[in-house]
């Protein structure tokens, strides 16, 4: 069986973020977390970008934050995206502080809000690359 | 300290500008030379008095400051060039005012020259921005992997975080697009000039929600240049010269953004109230934004306006979507903008258009859009780099 060839854009793995997609291929979430002042940040960083320490840890997060702002595109910029325009791109703001760019799946462009909680959900892109993105946190109904 | 305080020791005494078009088929060389001959002209300096070349968008959408030397026979001392984004404008100036005065050049040509012209599908974004995909995110924000491309997209996202905080939308920012185009109208050599009104703006169609069609600058070619010397020198040349009082460097670090203050919570802002207080370039230039006769800034996106507005002190957080009602931004107003048409309307040289017009404003050279009594002009930014200048 003859895997489709992915046609977006795929992330540049650097001596830098290569434990943050690996982490993400696992199924979790990791970001850097500051040994000494506890701060945990974005973009990886060779040290913490507040205190300067060399000492941190991958630590794995929840997974979970709201939206802090989104975009709808309606221009077609990349092939790979063109059956899906118009696409949202959203800044999630997670729970821990960082906030990361992502696409919003199962919920339509129009239902997206500030503020909305919402988790993450892990999207295998190539057999190396796996992409987070995130939907509504469900609330259940009886 | 004293005897490098730059207040009032550099001014402009040249500006000029190529044509400006959309499709002109020129090359950036070709549209850069007209800019710099123009602004020779006009500060009646030769060649061989300039020594000093600023340019701050380069190859290959634009000329590099090497190969100008080369092709035109310029004879330089000293040249430098940024990499190519518009948000350099000020920097420019400040280098050329600092070289100048150190005695490193007598006269430095400052520039951008653009030329879209030759490119397939000219836009900005999309798989051919390189920078887009850099190490740890592009310069507005751009992170390919989700399709987040174009400095427009990161303009949307700064107009969709102002909106939902500040309870306001796009019939309100429609106002900026209208006012610069209204300019633009009196402005014989801009590249739109048919004016329209808030619910032309809505029916424009959404290039990255929420901003529209008509939010969105021109994708251009052109050049622009001006000339920068001495206050001394300036003295002896052409035309009354136009004083640089106030400087003000260009800003980074984890709280800014390209096209948001600190505070506003975007990227990897931290989220608080952010507070203008009286700016340093304020406090070199001994005035406050209430001298200010009018206001230039980077209008790429027109929500870049409201960001300016509020960041240099002019209103405050959440205020600029009323603030710029009611013609207060327009030529009469309180606070005329952008009186060129700006990057939205007379086309996009990357600020330097803006310069030109600041110049000419000061002067008195504006004709039916000119200022009156205009004596105090600002180039501030929503990124935070700034100029203060006075006839
Ligand atoms: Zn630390």
């Amino acid at each position: 069986m003859a895997e489709t060839q992915y046609q977006k854009p795929l992330p540049a793995i650097s001596s830098l973020n290569k434990p943050f997609w690996d982490a993400l291929k696992n199924r979790e979430l990791r970001l850097q977390k500051c040994d000494k002042c506890g701060l945990i940040w974005y973009p990886p960083a060779p040290l913490c970008p507040d205190c300067w320490a060399r000492k941190f840890t991958w630590v794995q997060l929840s997974g979970r934050g709201r939206v802090n702002s989104w975009v709808v595109f309606h221009q077609s910029y990349f092939k790979g995206f063109d059956d899906e325009l118009p696409y949202n791109v959203a800044e999630v703001e997670l729970d821990e502080g960082p906030r990361l760019l992502t696409n919003l799946v199962d919920i339509p462009n129009d239902q997206i809000r500030a503020g909305l909680r919402v988790e993450i959900t892990f999207e295998d892109v190539t057999s190396d690359i796996t992409l987070a993105k995130f939907r509504p946190i469900e609330i259940r109904r009886s | 300290m004293a005897n490098f305080d730059l207040k009032d020791r550099a001014a402009i005494v040249g500006v000029g500008n190529s044509l400006f078009g959309r499709r002109l088929m020129r090359s950036p060389i070709d549209l850069a030379c007209d800019a710099i001959v123009n602004a020779l002209d006009d500060a009646g300096l030769t060649k061989r008095q300039l020594d000093g070349l600023i340019v701050s968008f380069g190859s290959p959408i634009g000329a590099d400051a090497d190969t100008l030397a080369q092709v035109l026979g310029l004879e330089l001392r000293t040249y430098n060039q940024t990499w190519a984004h518009g948000r350099f404008t000020a920097s420019c100036i400040q280098w050329a005012a600092m070289l100048v005065n150190a005695g490193l050049a007598n006269a430095v040509a400052c520039l951008a020259a653009v030329s879209f012209s030759g490119l397939r599908r000219p836009m900005m974004g999309g798989s051919g921005d390189r920078e887009g995909a850099r190490e740890a995110g592009g310069g507005h924000g751009e992170d390919p992997v989700y399709g987040m491309t174009s400095p427009g997209a990161g303009a949307a996202l700064v107009a969709r975080r102002y909106f939902e905080r500040y309870g306001c939308g796009n019939r309100e920012l429609a106002a900026v697009p209208i006012a610069f185009r209204k300019h633009a109208s009196k402005n014989p050599a801009a590249i739109m000039r048919d004016v329209f009104d808030v619910d032309d703006y809505q029916r424009s169609r959404f290039v990255c929600e929420p901003l529209h069609l008509l939010d969105y600058c021109l994708i251009n070619d052109g050049a622009s240049c001006v000339i920068v010397t001495t206050s001394e020198r300036a003295r002896d040349c052409r035309k009354a010269p136009v004083y640089i009082s106030g400087m003000q460097g260009l800003p980074a670090g984890r709280d800014e953004f390209i096209w948001a203050y600190p505070g506003l919570g975007v990227a990897q802002q931290r989220s608080f109230d952010y507070q203008a207080g009286l700016q340093p370039v304020y406090q070199m230039a001994g005035i406050t934004p209430h001298d200010v006769d009018g206001l230039f800034t980077y209008d790429a996106f027109s929500i870049l306006v409201w960001i300016a507005l509020e960041r240099w002190g002019f209103c405050k957080p959440g205020e600029a979507a009323s603030f710029t009602q009611e013609g207060r931004i327009e030529l009469g107003g309180e606070l005329p903008m952008n009186t060129n048409g700006g990057l939205l309307s007379e086309g996009h040289i990357m600020g330097w258009n803006h310069q030109v017009e600041i110049v000419r404003q000061l002067r008195g050279e504006c004709g039916e859009r000119q200022i009156q009594q205009a004596e105090i002009i600002q180039w501030a930014n929503a990124y935070g780099d700034s100029l203060i200048y006075h006839r």
